[in-house]
């Protein structure tokens, strides 16, 4: 390491550091990743070593200098899975890497980055799509598409309002599957289409919580086994929370399309 | 000629989800279209492969090991994580089907009370999705485990 850091510097680069991992934790990056970029950020920017302890809501970072020492925590609730923060802050610390930011630039940098959002509207149109798109791939006609369409759309928009209040998102995901299958039932009932059971199936599967359990599964493979079993629980949990909605709207209605 | 089509028809429709699921992440607007051709191409080889008799787990193996390869490809293209593309393209392999029947079992054994037929359905589709979505990860994770073990991606 070339130049000597002063306490002030190292302090600053070690906000900078947990920053980073804080954001990146938030938005839905796996648990190699937060801790790679970080501990590169704080070496490209004259640290002598970075040690990170992560935990599912929560974020230590100790940096080291010249035999000095610095040790923070933060908090970090999730934020929603959100790959183009990952991807800025990514780029940032490749470009402090190459030498052409310093910390004052990065500092100003990361502080731009704003969590970009895709149209409420195309969302749900898009998902709509999706689902309707799993009833085709799984053998369903034109009429099991279009209401697996109308299905899922509608919940993909139910959810988005619940989500927009800050609902828990158990309860969230129990809400939506349960509106979800309220209306693609009717396509069983009326026994519409030439499968009717895959409209209530395929409209559900925007709840899958992807993200997640694949995160899980990354992170046990790399290493991270509690971080792993952390974001395994939460998926299964989010997964039952989904189910109950499934179970509730088929009691009501009495399609036990899924049994 | 009736399995070449029916195999276009499966690219097409594995393209839509990759590309909503990927709204969904907030992938960068740029990355979209990879997204989409890496759902293509892995669920396409699945129903390739499945055709031909492979079981589920392997050929979901195979599709994600191609999309993880693909994955570095575009990263190191375009700066970005891989993950930033092929989760979004794995979207339509994801068991979702088999984790909703386990847990639907699970609620019913709750409520109307054990039967083998009920505990045979949880299990079963407990462990299939299990299967099926370790495949999944560790497919993705293949160009880590296999060539780049001790340097980053990008």
């Amino acid at each position: 390491m070339g130049k000597r850091l002063t306490e002030p510097e190292q302090r600053a680069i070690s906000r900078l550091v947990i920053e980073v991992g804080q954001r990146l934790l938030q938005h839905g990056a796996e648990s190699k990743l937060v801790s790679d970029v970080s501990i590169r950020l704080g070496r490209a920017l004259g640290l002598d070593s970075v040690e990170l302890a992560l935990s599912a809501s929560s974020l230590v970072v100790t940096t080291l200098s010249q035999g000095h020492c610095i040790t923070t925590a933060r908090r970090c609730p999730d934020r929603g899975i959100n790959m183009k923060v990952v991807t800025d802050i990514q780029r940032t610390v490749i470009l402090a890497e190459k030498g052409i930011l310093d910390a004052l630039a990065v500092r100003k940098r990361l502080s731009r980055i704003e969590p970009f959002r895709y149209p409420p509207w195309l969302v749900v149109g898009m998902i709509g799509l999706s689902c309707a798109a799993f009833s085709r791939l799984a053998g369903g006609d034109a009429v099991v598409f279009a209401l697996t369409f109308i299905a899922s759309a509608t919940g993909m928009r139910v959810r988005q309002l619940i989500a927009h209040r800050h609902f828990n998102p158990l309860l969230t995901f129990a809400v939506t599957a349960m509106v979800t299958t309220l209306i693609s039932s009717v396509g069983t009932i009326m026994d519409w289409g030439n499968e009717p059971f895959l409209i209530m199936a395929s409209s559900v599967l925007m709840l899958v919580p992807g993200y997640p359990l694949i995160n899980a599964v990354s992170d046990m493979v790399k290493g991270f086994v509690d971080m792993g079993i952390a974001r395994w629980t939460m998926a299964s949990l989010l997964t039952l929370a989904t189910a109950l909605g499934i179970v509730g709207a088929m009691s009501l209605v009495g399609a036990w399309g899924w049994l | 000629m009736s399995l070449l089509l029916a195999l276009l028809e499966d690219m097409f429709f594995a393209m839509i989800p990759a590309v909503g699921f990927a709204l969904v992440f907030n992938v960068p607007v740029k990355a979209l279209k990879y997204c989409a051709y890496g759902g293509a191409v892995g669920h396409g080889l699945r129903f390739v492969l499945m055709e031909s008799g492979v079981a589920i787990e392997w050929a979901t193996l195979a599709g994600a090991t191609t999309i993880g390869f693909l994955g570095v490809y575009w990263s190191q293209r375009f700066l970005a994580h891989p993950k930033v593309f092929t989760v979004a393209a794995i979207i339509p392999m994801i068991p979702g089907v088999y984790a909703f029947k386990a847990m639907i079992a699970l609620v019913t054994i709750n409520n109307q009370g054990y039967s083998p037929a009920l505990w045979a359905s949880l299990i079963e589709n407990l462990t299939t999705a299990g299967f099926i979505l370790s495949a999944l990860a560790i497919g993705l994770a293949m160009p880590g485990l296999l060539f780049y073990r001790r340097r980053p991606v990008i």
